[in-house]
């Protein structure tokens, strides 16, 4: 232990932690009240190899994590594109929470920037995400009372854990072909697939109707009854999508 | 005052619930975020239980007493705790009480420039200062107060040796004296780290065990580890090294108020590692457990 460096805890530990998360990312001593001595013994840190092994133990266990948070999306990924995302993902600091969803919402939301769209390794990526929102919602998913609907001044809106999927082919075909890296036709809005997650549907996904996806689409961020039966939208259509939990009342 | 237990083990759900049913444990040790979620709510995170695990967790157990072992504290961080966790933790007692329960002493969130909580990925140790010591005392007397049960903080392996010190705490088991000292709190010796660390920085492991508060020490950790690049890694990935039971032995001998002992096992390995594997090391556990307590 190096006696007589008196630093700051909370400078200390900033500094610390700057060098381990981001060792290579710009200035990690910026904006701390360090003096000289100070600074000098945080650069004899960073040379020691104690230091280095830490910063190797802290990247493999955020690589661990986000490995496990996108594995299906990055099973399918090009190995450079893999190792590059992966790479650019822990640089910006991610890979740090060890709560799963949290790092899989979080890091599939990365991949899918840097996919191009419309593409079938988006289609994955945006049906990871989906399956994961859809699986979350389920566990505390509930049937309300479908006469609340009845009500001509209920508020719906889509759900919080419903999701859409896209998919340019036939969906097992294109997974499958993902998975064993075969080649699949290019990407063509001829054959569109648009697969509908929600918590409440008993396997999580089902094909949507063109109905539905409309519907989804006009409820948005919140709708009242009223207006979609003025739009001439069936009550039966909305109730099953909010048996589905597509469909959300909006003050829930 | 800790209540001897004898044996433990930690709650892995992926593990086969006869493992709990099998007469080897005597307690279970219980990370209560295995059974919780983390929800964003506005600028804030929740911690939530998630029911239906916890009840699975409750299920396996059947009916053995639980500890809690925490690891999402960070009570070193001088930005301030998460107190998503101890939010998460009253539920917990309400629900499921514990006789004890513990966290790593080390810090893993620091400020961010926005004024968010940054993680950093891996704890990391906090440097023997009085500083640390009047934050972590501080913080530990009102979770012993909080929680009315006994609070332990486990020593960590570290691997950067050249960390800021006050001369007058000296070094890590320095700074664990004083807190335990200023704050009533008990020492979750994890003599795995204690391994490691003499390894890794070339101390003799009885000398650190004899400089440690062995009267406070209410919990033992077993595990095992694996060499990277020179250093000697506490990975929870096998089988207990002899030289760690040595010091369990040597341990028990020297500590009168140990209420049990847990072989650590990281859930990403117990699978392959297997129930046979994890049963023989609970067993030599439990029979040096017995003969230092019948001698």
């Amino acid at each position: 232990m190096q006696a007589g460096v008196s630093m700051g805890l909370l400078d200390f530990q900033t500094a610390m932690g700057r060098l381990v998360r981001a060792p290579d990312g710009g200035d990690p001593l910026r904006s701390l009240h360090l003096d000289e001595r100070e600074r000098a013994s945080l650069a004899a840190l960073k040379q020691s190899s104690g230091y280095q092994f830490t910063v190797g133990v802290q990247r493999s266990w955020c690589v661990g994590r986000a490995t496990n948070a996108g594995y299906l999306t990055l099973s399918i990924l090009d190995p450079e594109v893999r190792s590059r995302v992966l790479d650019e993902w822990t640089n910006s600091g991610g890979g740090t929470s060890s709560f799963f969803a949290a790092e899989t919402e979080a890091f599939l939301d990365f991949i899918a920037q840097r996919l191009p769209d419309p593409s079938h390794e988006l289609t994955v990526c945006r049906l990871e995400q989906a399956t994961l929102r859809a699986n979350e919602g389920a566990s505390t998913f509930t049937q309300r009372d479908p006469a609340l609907v009845d009500a001509p001044e209920c508020m719906l809106r889509r759900g919080r854990h419903a999701g859409v999927v896209m998919f340019y082919g036939e969906p097992d075909r294109i997974l499958n072909a993902l998975v064993n890296h075969e080649r699949l036709l290019p990407v063509s809005d001829a054959a569109v697939v648009t697969m509908l997650f929600g918590p409440g549907l008993e396997g999580l996904c089902r094909p949507a109707s063109q109905l539905e996806i409309a519907l989804l689409a006009r409820v948005g961020s919140g709708v009242e009854l009223s207006v979609l039966m003025r739009e001439g939208w069936r009550l039966e259509e909305i109730k099953a999508m909010l048996r589905a939990g597509f469909v959300e009342y909006a003050e829930g | 005052m800790i209540q001897p237990l004898g044996i433990g083990f930690p709650y892995i759900a992926k593990l086969p619930a006869e493992l709990y049913r099998s007469g080897l444990l005597d307690f279970v040790e219980v990370t209560g975020e295995t059974v919780c979620r983390q929800r964003a709510n506005g600028r804030s995170v929740a911690i939530e239980i998630i029911p239906e695990q916890l009840d699975t967790a409750r299920a396996t157990c059947a009916g053995l007493p639980i500890v809690v072992h925490g690891v999402e504290l960070s009570i070193g961080s001088a930005q301030g705790w998460n107190s998503a966790y101890l939010d998460m933790l009253d539920e917990f007692q309400a629900t499921w009480p514990f006789l004890w329960h513990s966290e790593h002493l080390g810090f893993q969130t620091i400020p961010g420039e926005d004024g968010r909580t940054l993680e950093v990925g891996v704890p990391l140790p906090v440097p023997p200062t009085r500083e640390a010591v009047d934050l972590i005392g501080q913080r530990s007397e009102e979770i012993c107060r909080r929680y009315g049960v006994p609070f332990l903080l486990e020593n960590p392996a570290y691997y950067i040796a050249d960390l800021p010190a006050d001369p007058e705490i000296g070094d890590d088991m320095g700074l664990i004296d004083a807190i335990m000292k200023r704050s009533g709190c008990y020492l979750l010796l994890d003599l795995h780290n204690v391994y490691c660390n003499s390894l890794n920085h070339r101390r003799d492991p009885y000398s650190i065990l004899d400089s440690a508060p062995l009267d406070r020490v209410a919990e033992i950790h077993v595990a095992g580890g694996a060499s990277h690049d020179g250093y000697w890694m506490d990975g929870h990935n096998g089988p207990v090294p002899e030289r760690v039971w040595e010091l369990l032995e040597y341990t028990l001998a020297r500590a009168p108020n140990v209420g049990g002992v847990v072989y650590e096992v990281l859930d990403e390995v117990a699978g392959s590692l297997g129930v046979e594997a994890i049963g023989k090391e609970l067993e030599r556990a439990g029979e040096i457990w017995s003969q230092c307590r019948q001698g």
